[in-house]
């Protein structure tokens, strides 16, 4: 999947988490804030690579700021960036989730 | 559930009760000038219609953020705001913003992802998205053992080009292996940034260590230094010329090894003399500041205002001894142009 713009999902309130993803060069580059990064950073990261894995994104900057997102919401969001930053919003392919 | 409304501040009974929400809060200047860069208001209103939070944007800045917490879970209407104005933002394709504001309020915004570039005691000055400073620092150009290497920068606008500026980044290149020239990137003033660009690149061409670069959203940019396009008091200019010296030092200095920074003295605008002020007292000792006198032709100091000045009255002879050749022949080549933007309005008497 070829990344054409940027695509930002997600919105910073409460038990949300804002995914913003560009395009990159090297492999999946995460810059997360979140609160609870020590507990649960690797988790929230590994759920947003391995979303965008599936979707088929292998190089890309991704910006998330966590609220303390629940997985299946940050799966969710990193899927709709990731469509939107592709331009392919039209046709989603839920199946990724 | 509070609800995300557009304020239409054209419509009087709306700014005043915006302004009045906002006083209360304690924001107080209303200036036309800061008034009239904001592009869309928002407001947060609860559910008997009371206006209870507020912020507006103005290009690529989120300006006037203020929320009214009484009766709501803390930080609950502030994130609604913003996040509303992001996406706003982004719904314009624009994934960069900035946020300029009380020292504070730096730890709401750093909450919300913004990462704090610089502060001062009063204020905070914060940036959120992509591309970020570290992208931007990333981007420039650079030569091999760069470290070790005697590393100058000059900033300059350029509006337009003169002989004055040239000498300066001569003097820079003779004393130094590598010399960026960052070009002001904000588009405010008479000559276009693409011109301002291509000037500077022409007049500095004969320096082969002279590397010409836009000084992007950082290095006096309508967001770090909004007081240099407009006339502003003297307490907002030192404030906003501390923030702007402390990005260049913490981002700039430490990634390209910038050993020394070059400035001409300013007998004329009281802004820039500000400017070199801050400079000096925050980048010693670990950056040298070289003050160069301004260089003059026949006993007159250069001055890019003279020239803006000869365009608008047409008396382009009397300033051709302070442009080099370069300079000159676009202007006179686009005198026409020039003095058509100066009667649309465009000021002349800035920077």
């Amino acid at each position: 999947m070829e990344i054409k713009t940027t695509g930002v999902a997600g919105t910073l309130e409460s038990s949300d988490i804002q995914i913003m993803v560009s395009k990159g060069t090297n492999g999946i580059q995460i810059d997360l804030d979140s609160e609870v990064v020590k507990a649960y950073g690797k988790q929230i990261k590994k759920v947003i690579t391995d979303t965008l894995t599936k979707f088929g994104i292998t190089n890309a900057k991704v910006k998330a700021t966590d609220k303390g997102a629940l997985d299946c919401v940050i799966a969710a969001r990193t899927l709709a960036a990731a469509q939107r930053a592709t331009e392919t919003s039209d046709k989603p392919e839920l199946e990724v989730l | 559930m509070d609800k995300v409304v557009d304020l239409y501040l054209n419509i009087a009974s709306v700014k005043t009760k915006w302004q009045t929400f906002l006083t209360g809060l304690g924001l107080h200047n209303f200036s036309e000038r800061e008034l009239a860069v904001i592009d869309h208001t928002l407001g947060l209103v609860d559910e008997t219609g009371k206006l209870v939070g507020t912020g507006s944007i103005a290009g690529n800045v989120l300006k006037y953020i203020g929320v009214q917490n009484d009766d709501a879970h803390p930080g609950a209407r502030f994130n609604q705001i913003v996040t509303a104005l992001q996406q706003y933002l982004f719904s314009q394709q624009i994934f960069h913003c900035f946020v300029f504001t009380k020292e504070k309020y730096s730890a709401s915004f750093s909450h919300l992802g913004f990462r704090e570039l610089a502060h001062t005691e009063e204020a905070a000055f914060l940036e959120s998205g992509t591309p970020d400073i570290n992208d931007y620092v990333a981007a420039l150009p650079q030569v091999p053992d760069q470290k070790n290497k005697r590393v100058a920068a000059v900033v300059m606008n350029a509006n337009p080009f003169t002989l004055g500026h040239q000498q300066l980044v001569a003097q820079a290149s003779r004393e130094n292996d590598l010399v960026y020239v960052f070009v002001v990137a904000t588009d405010a003033s008479l000559f276009k940034t693409s011109e301002r660009m291509k000037l500077v690149q022409a007049g500095t061409a004969a320096c082969k260590n002279v590397q010409v670069v836009s000084g992007g959203d950082y290095l006096v940019s309508s967001a770090t230094f909004p007081a240099y396009f407009l006339k502003s008091p003297d307490e907002l200019i030192k404030t906003q010329t501390v923030i702007d010296a402390r990005v260049f030092k913490k981002y700039l200095v430490p990634a390209l090894a910038i050993k020394a920074r070059y400035l001409g003295t300013e007998p004329f605008s009281r802004t820039t003399n500000f400017y070199n002020e801050s400079l000096k007292q925050e980048l010693e000792p670990e950056v040298a500041v070289q003050i160069i006198p301004r260089y003059q032709v026949n006993g007159k100091v250069i001055t890019a205002t003279k020239v803006r000045q000869a365009i608008k009255d047409d008396s382009l002879s009397q300033v051709k001894e302070m442009l080099p050749d370069s300079t000159w022949q676009f202007i006179e080549a686009n005198k026409k142009i020039l003095q058509d933007r100066i009667k649309k309005g465009m000021k002349i008497n800035g920077n």
